[in-house]
Formats: structure tokens, C-alpha cells, sequence
């Protein structure tokens, strides 16, 4: 499945979700992570996402597509194409 | 979902904020995602330094090597984790005896068989004698008493086989005669870098399972290197590497521009390698509907589920039937 996550925290947790989110998906934009992942996987990374956040300040929208085929992806301006399996 | 990532640039592999970075000499980072990491192929001038090595063990994954010219120079094989002393006892059970080896061999070498006759059968204008040629060598295999006359089968074969590849390939590309130290044309090279593509593939999904790499049936198993892996890898080999290198110069993806010769000695430069691994990859993706399974594996997987075959075979659960492709 493939998911885009976006999140909205306060500065001093904004590294810490960032750095946790790095193992698991592709860091696209500031706040945005995309990524093929397994259900299994999503759930161990939220849970400990969940760990750091506080949930009176911050926000974590998760955007889940089941068929990861029905995505078009599309990109004005400069494309990083982190998701490259070329280094 | 995890995958393999390949690093062609040179530059500095390194363990921060607990995932995988990479440098490269122009000081560009990227993270890698350590969840998502299968297996990472070096072709380029990496440095890295053990603290990253310790942290790819704790998840088990595999650090391939390639030289200059692209060919396989070794891997890094994590600590195994899924060990069973009983699968290993009675996979050397099977190795031991000779009837029981004899069996799982001429397995190998059918189903590798079944598999080239289907590309053969897919192009087979031209080539319908060797097709015949190859067909009669199969029906010897039944009645093979040792394993280097099945060897010897399977070599009579395989040379029918890419003597087909002149007819089956259009455009200019041909093959006199395999050569694979080192290979001097564009089509031996090809198959030589495919090939161990397929062999560090066939590696990462026996690691996987409880399956002891060293111990094979069709290659005779020795010292300093995984020979299972060159079992196993004879069956995918004509599924996934020859139907690459057939539709990458069938449809023209690929040029003699991608190749560089250098002293008779013929390997697919950067952007050759790069068309090869992304046509490879998607390869390995693809999904097939599996008839007993009766949900939809990827030929990635079907290379697990063989090494999955193979151990309820050693330890007495199922007899092993090969991969005979059927689509």
C-alpha cells in the first residue's frame, strides 16, 4: 500500500517525527513523507510517531491508497525524485 | 514492500539518525529508509565504516559489491537469523544421498529446461530444429544415473539454447559462443551481469529462509562460495534474465552505446547497467496469479517459495516439483 503522510508540529518535536519517519518512508517535501509500505509496518511507525507527538498541539494526517497503481503522481517546478533506486 | 537500492556514485554510506544516509563526493545527502531496505547494490566507490555494517545486521541487510566492470565481487552477509539445525541436518541428508541428490538435480536442470523451450517457443521462427535438438537432449534426463552427465545434458543445451539467440535477436546483436571470462561481446555481457544479478537475488530470498547456501545439488558444493544460490538460479535464469535481455534489444532500449569495450573485454557501461537493473526490477515485480496460493506473487517471491518447496522436501513434508512456469 502507499500512504503520504503530512504533519503539522510544534518546533521542538518537528526533528524528532521527522528523524522517525525517515526509517520508514521517503521524505518528499518540508512535512511530507510518501512511500510503498506494508500495513504491519505503517502501524509499528505510528505507534511510535504517537510516542512523540502531543496530541493537544500537533497533527498527523495519513493519506492510505490501497492500489498503489491508481496513483498519478505529478511535478510542477524541480523534481527531486528522492524515490530513485539509483544512487 | 522492501526493496533494493542501487548506488552507482561514489561517495560516503553512513548510519545517522538511526536509518541509512548517503553522501555523495558532491555532498548531496539522501536518506534511505531502513525499513524499506532489501538488499543494496555498490557499484560505485563507497566508503562506509563498521558502525553502519552493525546496523544493517540488526536488519539483515545484504551489502553487494560489484567491480569496475560490474561483476559480482561479493557480499555482505549478515549473522543468519532464521537458523534450524534440524532443515540443515536433512538438507545434508539430501546432498549425502546420492539418489535423493540425483533427484533435486535433475529437478533444477528440468525445470530449466521447461523454461528456455518457453522463450524458444515464444520466438521460434528459424529455430525449430534446435528446439527439436533440445527437446530429445530433455528426454535423457530421466534416465541420467550421474551428475556430471546431467551436466554435461544440461551444457549440450544450453549451447542449442544461445545458438538461438542469433534468430531470436533482432537488430545486430549476436552470439558467437558463450564466453564468461571475460565476455567479448555485447550479448555475453549481458547475460554474464544478468546472471549475477540473478545469483545476489536468489542470495537475499535463500537468506530469508532456513536454508544453508552452501550446501547445493546440481553445483558441487565447496569452499568460498554459496553454491545453493547457483542452484536455485538456474531456474530463473532463462524466466528473468533472457526475457530481459530479449526485450531490452528487441525493442530496441538498448544500443551498442551502452557497452564499452576495453581490451577485448566487453561490459555494459553506467547507463547500460541502469536500463538493464530498471527493466530487472520491474521484472522481479511483475505478479503472476498463483494457481495453489490463489492470490497474486511476484517473481521475487516465487523465488522464496521455491527455497519454502525445497525445505518441506528435505524434511519429509512434500516431495519437490520445481517451478515450471504456466502463463
Amino acid at each position: 500500500m502507499f500512504v503520504i503522510l503530512t504533519y503539522d508540529v510544534g518546533e521542538k518535536r518537528v526533528n524528532k517525527v521527522r528523524k522517525k519517519l525517515k526509517e520508514y518512508l521517503i521524505w518528499t517535501q518540508n512535512s511530507v513523507f510518501e512511500g510503498e509500505i506494508t500495513e504491519g509496518k505503517l502501524k509499528k511507525c505510528l505507534y511510535e510517531v504517537n510516542k512523540i507527538l502531543n496530541k493537544q498541539e500537533d497533527s498527523l494526517y495519513i493519506y492510505e491508497i490501497k492500489a498503489s497503481s491508481h496513483i498519478k503522481k505529478k511535478i510542477i517546478g524541480i523534481d527531486k525524485s528522492f524515490d530513485d533506486i539509483f544512487l | 514492500m522492501s526493496r533494493d537500492f542501487y548506488i552507482f556514485s561514489n561517495g560516503r554510506l553512513k548510519r545517522k539518525d538511526n536509518t541509512i544516509y548517503f553522501i555523495d563526493c558532491l555532498e548531496n545527502k539522501r536518506t534511505l529508509p531502513v525499513e524499506q531496505i532489501n538488499c543494496i547494490h555498490l557499484f560505485g566507490e563507497i566508503d562506509l565504516n563498521s558502525k553502519l555494517i552493525n546496523y544493517l545486521s540488526q536488519y539483515g541487510i545484504m551489502l553487494s559489491f560489484y567491480n569496475y566492470y560490474g561483476y559480482y565481487s561479493g557480499t555482505y552477509y549478515p549473522r543468519k537469523k532464521n537458523v534450524s539445525g534440524f532443515t540443515v541436518v536433512n538438507q545434508a541428508n539430501h546432498y549425502n544421498d546420492y539418489e535423493k541428490r540425483l533427484y533435486i538435480a535433475k529437478s533444477f536442470v528440468d525445470s530449466a529446461v521447461h523454461h528456455i523451450l518457453k522463450n524458444m517457443r515464444r520466438h521460434k521462427e528459424g529455430i525449430e530444429d534446435l528446439i527439436e535438438r533440445i527437446q530429445a537432449e530433455r528426454k535423457n534426463i530421466e534416465k541420467v544415473q550421474r551428475i556430471d552427465e546431467l551436466m554435461g545434458i544440461e551444457g549440450r543445451i544450453r549451447k542449442s539454447y544461445y545458438k538461438s539467440f542469433n534468430k531470436i535477436l533482432k537488430s545486430d546483436f549476436g552470439i558467437e559462443k558463450r564466453k564468461k571470462r571475460p565476455p567479448t561481446d555485447p550479448v555475453n555481457a549481458m547475460i554474464s551481469f544478468g546472471n549475477s544479478l540473478m545469483y545476489t537475488t536468489v542470495l537475499s530470498e535463500i537468506y530469508k529462509t532456513q536454508l544453508d547456501p552452501t550446501i547445493s545439488f546440481l553445483h558441487e558444493p565447496s569452499v568460498k562460495r554459496f553454491s545453493l544460490g547457483l542452484d536455485i538460479s538456474e531456474i530463473f535464469k532463462p524466466l528473468v534474465v533472457d526475457t530481459i535481455i530479449f526485450s531490452l534489444v528487441n525493442n530496441r532500449v538498448i544500443t551498442f552505446d551502452d557497452f564499452d569495450i576495453d581490451e577485448g573485454i566487453c561490459y555494459l557501461n553506467e547507463k547500460g547497467r541502469k536500463k538493464f537493473i530498471s527493466e530487472y526490477e520491474r521484472k522481479l515485480g511483475t505478479t503472476i496469479k498463483h494457481r495453489k496460493l490463489k492470490r497474486k506473487v511476484s517473481y521475487r517471491m516465487f523465488i522464496r517459495l521455491e527455497c519454502y518447496k525445497l525445505i518441506k522436501h528435505f524434511i519429509g513434508d512434500e516431495e519437490y516439483k520445481p517451478l515450471k512456469a504456466w502463463w
